[in-house]
């Protein structure tokens, strides 16, 4: 019965990390407004490409005349005439007058199916004075429409596409967390028992641990690399998650150096009880206080309750426990290494 | 970024760039292939550990 359990929990974990990759990059993202062509208009008509990304948000049969776009400039809709329609773009037409309340326009795309997209600054007015829209060329709000998607994930302007990244660097860095919490418990055992078995315990957790940090390093700078454009930025959750992991690495070194002194165990469990302390400190409770380019930290909220819709959630949550799964498996077998290695050397 | 975007778009207008480009299968393919060499040498190294232990339970009876 163990042993069947045994298999059990590991294929699970195989097999939710599976369905983790099937639906993370098989699930269409919604579409969203990326660029408006040009983004300088003159006073007069002018044409307008507003091109988008994710699903297609129409078909190449839907005529332009279900699609209605209106440009806001500070509190006012300018109108358009929506001339073509393309699964990905919508061009339309504009009367720009000489006066608008805000030289910076946002547009809005009211579809059958998609809902509302919405671009804000799309394009500018440099020439205009400010002042009122003219009757003639104002709009009122089209009529809001629910959008008609299957199965998608929330369109997140800047992220785009690498919202899927979510899947995996975030579960990576749970699951880091959770391995260094188990070590700090086997760390505070081993001080209090002085047993060998505790000591391997604690390194065990740490190694798998890093294995897991440096993967969440890899994934957010490839993340920061997308949506920031730099592999690297000077951030508060950026640095202490750095300075957590370099921490660590000097755990394995201090091990190292120590040899097979009779005081490694101890002196290594004081350590790693400093260390996960910094990891809280350093990634829960400092970036907090401090502005942060990083989601869920002060002046980014990021994915909050409407950025992680319930798409997301079907596929983030069992990624979560794939991924920490998957590293507890890894934790094991790193620790029944360190178990035989013992017996072998304790003959 | 912009000019990347657009790029891309005009490459593959009709699908959108992850999908109607086919890279979304590449790139699953090949994550689940690292999967299963993952969880293959997972797997091997857990069966080799239990037949040590096994071993060595042995040799101390």
């Amino acid at each position: 019965m163990k042993g069947a359990w045994n298999w059990t929990w590991k294929a699970g974990s195989i097999l939710l990390l599976g369905y983790v990759i099937l639906r993370g990059f098989g699930t269409p993202l919604q579409p969203g407004l990326v660029t408006a062509t040009p983004s300088q208009l003159r006073i007069g008509t002018d044409t307008i490409v507003l091109a988008a990304a994710g699903q297609p948000f129409a078909s190449e049969d839907d005529a332009p005349a279900d699609f209605h776009v209106v440009l806001r400039a500070g509190d006012q809709l300018l109108q358009t005439e929506t001339v073509e329609v393309t699964p990905h773009s919508v061009r339309l037409s504009v009367d720009v007058p000489a006066t608008l309340p805000a030289r910076a326009l946002d547009a809005f795309v009211f579809t059958p199916a998609a809902g509302t997209l919405f671009l804000g600054n799309a394009c500018f007015v440099e020439e205009a004075a400010k002042g009122d829209i003219p009757a003639a060329v104002r709009a009122d709000a089209p009529e809001e429409r629910a959008p008609q998607l299957g199965f998608s994930f929330p369109y997140q302007p800047n992220i785009i596409e690498s919202i899927r990244n979510l899947l995996w660097h975030v579960p990576m860095w749970f699951a880091m967390f959770f391995i260094m919490g188990l070590g700090f418990v086997a760390s505070l055992a081993q001080l209090r028992t002085d047993s060998a078995d505790w000591d391997m315990r604690a390194e065990a957790a740490v190694k798998t641990g890093l294995v897991f940090g440096l993967l969440g390093l890899a994934t957010g700078s490839l993340w920061a690399r997308w949506t920031w454009g730099a592999w690297w930025v000077s951030d508060p959750q950026l640095n202490g998650a750095l300075v957590t992991v370099l921490l660590y690495s000097g755990y394995l070194i201090l091990r190292a150096a120590m040899g097979d002194d009779d005081r490694v165990g101890r002196l290594a469990a004081v350590y790693n009880v400093f260390a996960f302390i910094m990891l809280v400190v350093l990634l829960m409770v400092l970036p907090r206080y401090t502005e942060s380019l990083h989601p869920g930290k002060d002046g980014n909220p990021g994915f909050n309750s409407y950025d992680l819709d319930n798409s997301l959630r079907a596929v983030f949550y069992p990624a979560v426990i794939g991924w920490g799964a998957l590293c507890y498996w890894m934790y094991t077998l790193r620790l029944r290494m360190n178990r035989h290695a013992y017996r072998l050397l304790s003959r | 970024m912009t000019l990347v975007m657009k790029a891309m778009l005009l490459l593959n207008s009709l699908e959108g760039f992850f999908f109607g480009s086919g890279k979304a299968h590449v790139v699953t393919g090949v994550a689940l292939m690292i999967l299963a060499g993952l969880a293959l040498s997972l797997w091997r190294m857990d069966r080799r550990l239990t037949q040590l232990e096994k071993a060595s339970r042995e040799d101390n009876h």
